[in-house]
């Protein structure tokens, strides 16, 4: 894999990215596969939630969004539609599938953050924390 | 017993269980968490292949005790 191991590379520019757009951050960091990977599993898990919860997934409940809103970019951009949606065609609370759907998008989420932290932290440490404390 | 606990695997394999519809999400979140740990394609795969199987295998035994529990008691 072709690393960016620029001085100019910035973690923090790295962390950034990959909540605007999973994967993003591995992308600037030069590990495209892995970036691709990112992207493919987190948006497709965003899909499949809404998919699963009939659009509406993105107006349960604040506690649920404060999971959502890592996954960042494509949360933001699916947000409207599941709002206008939930106005539109009700929500049905009591549906199973909408709840798993939620999930979904909360995990994904989670699953965001988990990449961010690992997109600044292979920024931050290319050669591994051990060997960045004996320099 | 046995009739039991073959209604009870009955239940968890039938086609209308919500448990498949986490199976996927399950397969999703091993495979991310793994690829932060590995680079090789091939160690991913493997990695998270055993984390899935060890994960969903393990609620699995432990439903088997849970249920098996509720039956004695």
């Amino acid at each position: 894999m072709n690393e960016r191991t620029s001085a100019r590379a910035s973690p923090v520019a790295a962390l950034v990215l990959a909540w605007a757009i999973p994967g993003a951050g591995h992308a600037y960091g030069g590990r495209w596969g892995k970036a691709g990977l990112f992207f493919g599993c987190i948006v497709g898990l965003l899909i499949a939630g809404m998919i699963l919860g009939g659009g509406t997934v993105f107006s349960q409940h604040e506690l649920w969004y404060a999971a959502q809103v890592w996954a960042g970019g494509p949360t933001i951009a699916l947000t409207p539609i599941s709002r206008y949606l939930s106005v539109h065609e009700g929500i049905d609370y009591a549906d199973r599938l909408r709840e798993t759907g939620t999930l979904y998008t909360a995990v994904a989420g989670f699953l965001n953050l988990l990449v961010m932290m690992d997109a600044y932290l292979k920024m931050a440490y290319p050669h591994g924390k051990a060997e960045k404390e004996k320099e | 017993m046995g009739e039991a606990l073959v209604n009870f695997f009955a239940h968890l394999v039938a086609p209308w269980n919500p448990l498949w519809a986490y199976y996927p999400l399950c397969a999703v979140a091993a495979v991310v968490y793994k690829a932060t740990k590995f680079d090789e394609p091939r160690r991913i795969l493997r990695a998270s292949l055993h984390f899935f199987l060890w994960v969903t295998g393990g609620m699995f035994a432990l439903a088997v005790v849970f249920y098996l529990i509720t039956l004695v008691f």
